[in-house]
């Protein structure tokens, strides 16, 4: 265990290192904030200054060791936009998309898995396939689309729910609903299968030769066999919205986690802001990834880490 | 009292509570984006500003037309002498927090705005302060780097600060003004709350308490507006008018107008200048694009409630035939003009600059538009070497005069002019140091004269702004686009 | 029956191969109706995006002040002119629907013949090499896969300056990974297999094992997996122009129209809901169409399939009878 936590580390540092230098390169050689960030009327003097003021003047050589020597105390600048340290900023944001995520993904486990396996009690039975087609309808509408719909329906029409924002547990219903319904239908896909799989297997047979209730087969031997892979779709998925979906779903409700700070700070030109939020993203998929394995460990010790 | 005889008690009063009408006269007012800080002084954006605008308050203030009167000054300034001027205080003001509102809270407020350590992004409109002197605790004196007229509309612009608290750490995030409005609690991302001072010097307002919450998108403003969960949202699309339970819409600040090169080839000939103002009809933009919530500019930059306005000078006359003849004249028939632009960040930007090309396309000439990306863009309006044959800008004129507009738009070598003009640059340099009024005035009169004659500009509409409302929230705009909850009043 | 059928097939000129071929495929296709519709849907839109300027009614980009916001024709203020309606621009709806096709297409399947390219060509030196290549290679892309993926590619393009090219490279960038892995695999796999080894002590260099050998086995799940990568595609180039960072106008693209028509959706229903419903159905159709393509190309689904569609024809019969 103590090995392969110490390789995961290592490839995790690996990557964290890798993105950040990607982003590096892409704001200092492509991006020019000091024209975003001054007003239309500023004077060339001004924006010179400016230039100076955040060492955006000196060789990109010296301004990547800076940026190096700072990133190893945790320093990502001062925000362009907000003019207070990014870390802080992402920092704040950080538990409202915690939260959507934790609803999102609470929706999508609460009712992929049972659907998944009552539609695999019998396979292309109605039920089945009524299931089946809703999680592919689920798998294939654009969830920016899905979420200007049930807003359109469930907020401005039928006054269910709040327009936008966040603030009472009624505001987290509708974006967590749009972020957790592709991942909804792929677990259900994959409980299905995996149930339909398990139901075959020998074990299952017997049991149920010798009379066992079949509920009790499903719920009691069947679903520990499949926890192992619906566990790992369901880590994956939540790192892919995680690491991005989040700033779909959170920019149609104004929902104010880091998704819709990425944007600002993109329609702000705000490169140290920006660092800091594909920083703290990277730092969260290389632990979620190495809880997950350690997750497997836990559940099936056969399963080899290294 | 037993423990349940309490808790029934409790519930009762919370029940009253939630039914009382005192609560009824709370409102809900959608901004574009969560301050960063509520400190008045530091960054220049307008979601602070909304916000800020009630808690604290200025020296001198507006009516809701735009007449400079009195604030927590006294009276208007005297002015001592070229570069001073002395302001009387109000008596008897206290911040929120109980510090007096006196001489040193102002002589603090202009000290610490001007403090170039402190690098507040409103400099831009408080460049010529020099400093300011208490004269005795309810008089004041503010001098200036140079003659400056305009420090009156400044002094509008600048909110005061309390002396000792405006230096704690904790005042960016819970502020404390004179204002009718002071801080009750900050929900981050989720909303700003202001509850009404009860010891405010003014009127009471009739509003009790306001919230502010975040919303970037327009579209996402209006269903919260027809959802019932907001009162009042800015920046209509004019759409929307007749969805919408209740609007206004009053003549706003911004002026949309689209700068000529007088340097490059085609557009270097008056008379192709001229055409492509008169090819133009600005009344048919108005109404198909702004439903009519527009005007077309009257010939020039200057807003019409600005100091400066030159009221001699119409509109361009929407003559297409005589657009076709000028062109044909001076031999531009089929010649190439580009027209630089962006999308998205003023209202119907996009619409009106492929509508004006279109007309000008009509006129004869060929016309090539670029809608660029912003930052291109930026590039573009400042890159004082290469200049686009046309570029289109929107001006908004928040100190009501006609200096930052003309220099912005006509003063050569300045910001974004492309001119060549080194006599309108000296009467634009001399406009903003000539501190008699009528002399001011007919030096304004003059360069507006010549930019309409030589149409150095293209000005389109001044444009309205355009509120949608609550029905139970009623209100009269102002044309500074202030959102003061003091002048609004809710029924039920 | 079955005589008299082949007895006409030597009267006819006899057909090419690739006709005989496609008509099995449709023959085979049709049998599953959802998958059958998938495809159709499919052939659509391609022949739409091939054919968008003959059949777009007006100029996808054409303004128009005074035709805004008009609804569908059958309507009861549409009209016939502009079938789908027009947006807030007075632009014609079907035919930027139309034309959007082509975005969609366009990015769908640079990306994926980009990222699939590069790909399987690292796959097939870390699976053929193996050893420190392999383990490098392999290295490589296990830091990509933890790269954040959307937030990174919007990063990228945001910075780079929002543009058709710009988000093929971003999304080739950052999604070249599995095939990777995928090749690689089964490359892994096929190595150990005896008829591989006999080729190799017979001396054939490793191209030609690769050429003739192992790619042939690789095409099945390479297609099927390119397939589904497509949808992947068109999603995140959806997402990406909504928000901005895509296609950019003039150009449409059917999230492009659903970024401009949202702030008029409450008055407006049609702008944002025909381009979202062609993204979902196809999409949709692409997921249906390859479920089928991964059944029918792997013998052991096709076998289940088979022996399913027997037992349903049995429990059929036996219900007729009694």
């Amino acid at each position: 265990m103590a090995k392969f936590l110490v390789n995961r580390l290592v490839q995790g540092m690996l990557v964290i290192l890798g993105v950040t230098l990607v982003v590096f390169v892409a704001t200092r050689l492509v991006g020019d904030p000091v024209q975003m960030m001054l007003p239309l009327s500023a004077s060339a003097e001004q924006r010179a200054a400016f230039s100076q003021e955040l060492g955006l003047d000196q060789p990109i050589g010296t301004q990547f060791l800076s940026f190096a020597a700072d990133l190893l105390r945790f320093d990502f600048g001062d925000s362009l936009w907000q003019r207070r340290p990014a870390l802080d900023i992402v920092l704040a944001k950080l538990p409202k998309t915690l939260q959507l995520i934790a609803a999102g993904f609470g929706f999508a486990v609460a009712f992929g898995i049972p659907l998944g396996a009552l539609a695999a009690v019998r396979p292309d039975g109605l039920l089945d396939r009524i299931i089946v087609s809703v999680s592919l309808i689920g798998l294939s509408v654009p969830q920016f689309w899905l979420g200007l719909i049930l807003v359109m329906v469930f907020a401005v029409n039928l006054g269910l729910f709040p327009t936008s924002g966040s603030g009472s547990l009624a505001h987290i219903v509708l974006p967590a609903v749009t972020l957790g319904i592709p991942s909804m239908a792929r677990i259900m896909m994959l409980t299905r299968s995996s149930v339909i799989a398990e139901l075959n297997q020998q074990y299952v047979r017997t049991a149920r030769a010798r009379g066992l209730p079949f509920r009790r087969i499903l719920f009691g031997h069947t679903m520990r066999n499949i926890l192992v892979p619906v566990l790992t779709l369901t880590g994956w998925e939540v790192i892919s919205a995680w690491a991005g979906y989040t700033v779909v779903v959170e920019t149609v409700f104004a929902w104010p986690g880091l998704g819709m700070t990425a944007m600002n700070a993109i329609n702000h030109s705000d490169m140290f802001l920006l660092q800091a939020i594909v920083f703290v993203v990277a730092v969260g998929i290389v632990l979620v990834s190495i809880l997950l394995d350690a997750l497997y460990k836990l559940i099936d010790p056969r399963i080899d880490l290294a | 009292m037993k423990p349940d005889t309490m808790l029934k008690a409790a519930l009762l009063g919370a029940a009253i509570a939630v039914a009382s009408p005192v609560l009824a006269a709370n409102i809900t007012i959608a901004i574009g984006s969560e301050p960063s800080t509520l400190d008045p002084q530091q960054r220049d954006d307008g979601a602070e500003r909304a916000v800020t605008d009630n808690i604290f308050e200025t020296l001198l203030a507006r009516q809701p037309d735009g007449t400079l009167v009195p604030g927590l000054a006294a009276a208007m300034p005297e002015q001592i002498d070229d570069l001073t001027w002395e302001f009387k205080l109000r008596e008897g003001v206290t911040f929120h927090n109980g510090e007096p509102f006196n001489a040193d809270s102002v002589v603090t407020s202009v000290e610490r705005i001007i403090d170039p350590a402190y690098a507040s992004e409103q400099m831009a409109y408080l460049a010529t302060i020099a400093g300011a002197e208490k004269v005795d605790d309810l008089t004041v004196r503010i001098t200036t780097k140079a003659p400056d007229p305009v420090l009156p509309a400044r002094m509008y612009w600048m909110k005061m600060v309390p002396a000792a608290y405006s230096s704690d750490p904790a005042f960016a995030q819970a502020p404390v003004g004179t204002g009718p409005y002071q801080m009750a609690a900050w929900n981050h991302g989720e909303d700003i709350e202001l509850a009404a001072y009860p010891d405010y010097w003014g009127d009471a307002p009739q509003i009790e308490g306001v919230s502010y919450r975040f919303i970037a998108e327009g579209g996402t403003r209006v269903a919260g507006l027809m959802a019932g969960e907001l009162d009042l949202i800015r920046n209509l699309y004019p759409e929307f008018l007749g969805a919408v339970p209740n609007s206004t819409a009053v003549p706003g600040l911004e002026t949309s107008v689209i700068v000529l090169s007088t340097e490059n080839p085609v557009v270097s000939d008056p008379k192709v200048r001229e055409a492509m103002n008169i090819a133009i009809d600005r009344e048919a933009l108005a109404e198909a694009l702004f439903a009519g919530l527009a005007e077309p500019a009257h010939g020039q930059l200057v807003n019409p409630k600005s100091f400066g306005f030159n009221p001699e000078i119409r509109a361009y006359d929407y003559d297409p035939d005589r657009a076709k003849a000028l062109i044909e004249e001076a031999g531009a028939t089929g010649k190439t003009v580009t027209l630089v632009g962006e999308a998205g960040r003023w209202l119907k930007d996009r619409e009106l600059i492929e509508a004006v090309g279109a007309y000008w396309q009509e006129a004869g000439l060929n016309v090539e538009i670029h809608i660029e990306e912003f930052g291109e863009y930026l590039n573009q309006l400042f890159d004082k070497d290469h200049r686009p044959d046309s570029i289109f800008v929107v001006n908004s004129d928040e100190l009501l005069d006609a200096d930052r507009p003309l220099t912005a738009a006509m003063e050569y070598g300045a910001s974004y002019a492309s001119n060549a003009d080194e006599e309108m640059a000296a009467q634009i340099q001399a406009a903003r140091a000539e501190t008699d009024v009528e002399a001011r005035k007919a030096l304004y009169a003059e360069i507006t004269r010549k930019g309409h004659d030589l149409s150095y500009l293209v000005p389109l509409l001044n444009q309205e702004d355009i509120y949608a409302m609550s029905d139970r929230l009623s209100w009269t705009p102002r044309i500074d686009a202030k959102l003061l909850v003091k002048e609004m009043s809710v029924s039920e | 029956m079955t005589a008299t059928h082949l007895a006409t097939i030597p009267a006819q000129r006899p057909r090419p191969a690739v006709f005989r071929a496609a008509g099995g495929f449709l023959a085979e296709l049709s049998k599953d109706k959802a998958a059958f519709a998938g495809f159709l849907f499919l052939v659509l839109v391609v022949l739409a995006a091939v054919f968008a300027p003959l059949l777009a009614p007006h100029d996808p980009a054409a303004q128009s002040v005074l035709a805004r916001l008009k609804p569908p024709a059958w309507t009861a203020r549409g009209s016939a002119e502009h079938l789908l309606g027009t947006d807030m621009l007075g632009r014609d709806v079907l035919s930027r629907l139309l034309y959007g096709a082509r975005a969609s297409l366009l990015v769908g399947t640079s990306v994926v013949l980009l990222a699939g390219s590069f790909g399987v060509l690292l796959g097939l030196v870390s699976g053929y090499r193996g050893g420190r290549t392999d383990t490098v290679i392999m290295r490589v892309v296990d830091v990509f896969v933890a790269f954040p993926g959307l937030l990174l590619t919007l990063l990228l393009v945001a910075m780079i300056g929002p543009s058709t090219p710009t988000m093929i490279v971003v999304l080739a960038f950052s999604n070249w990974m599995i095939y990777t892995r995928l090749v690689r695999g089964i490359v892994m796999s096929m190595r150990t297999t005896p008829f591989i080894e006999a080729a190799e002590v017979l001396g054939c260099g490793p191209r030609r094992i690769l050429q003739v050998h192992v790619l042939p086995n690789l095409v099945p799940p390479l297609l099927t997996l390119a397939i589904l990568e497509f949808t992947n595609i068109l999603l995140a180039e959806a997402a990406l122009s909504f928000l901005g960072l895509g296609v950019q106008p003039p150009g449409t693209s059917w999230g492009l129209d659903i970024a401009n028509g949202k702030n008029y959706m409450l008055l407006a229903w049609w702008p944002i809901t025909f381009p979202g419903l062609a993204i979902a159905l196809t999409v949709l159709s692409i997921n249906l169409f390859a479920n089928w393509l991964r059944v029918t190309t792997d013998p052991a689904e096709r076998e289940k399939r088979h022996a399913r569609g027997r037992l349903r024809l049995l429990r059929r019969k036996a219900a007729a009878n009694g």
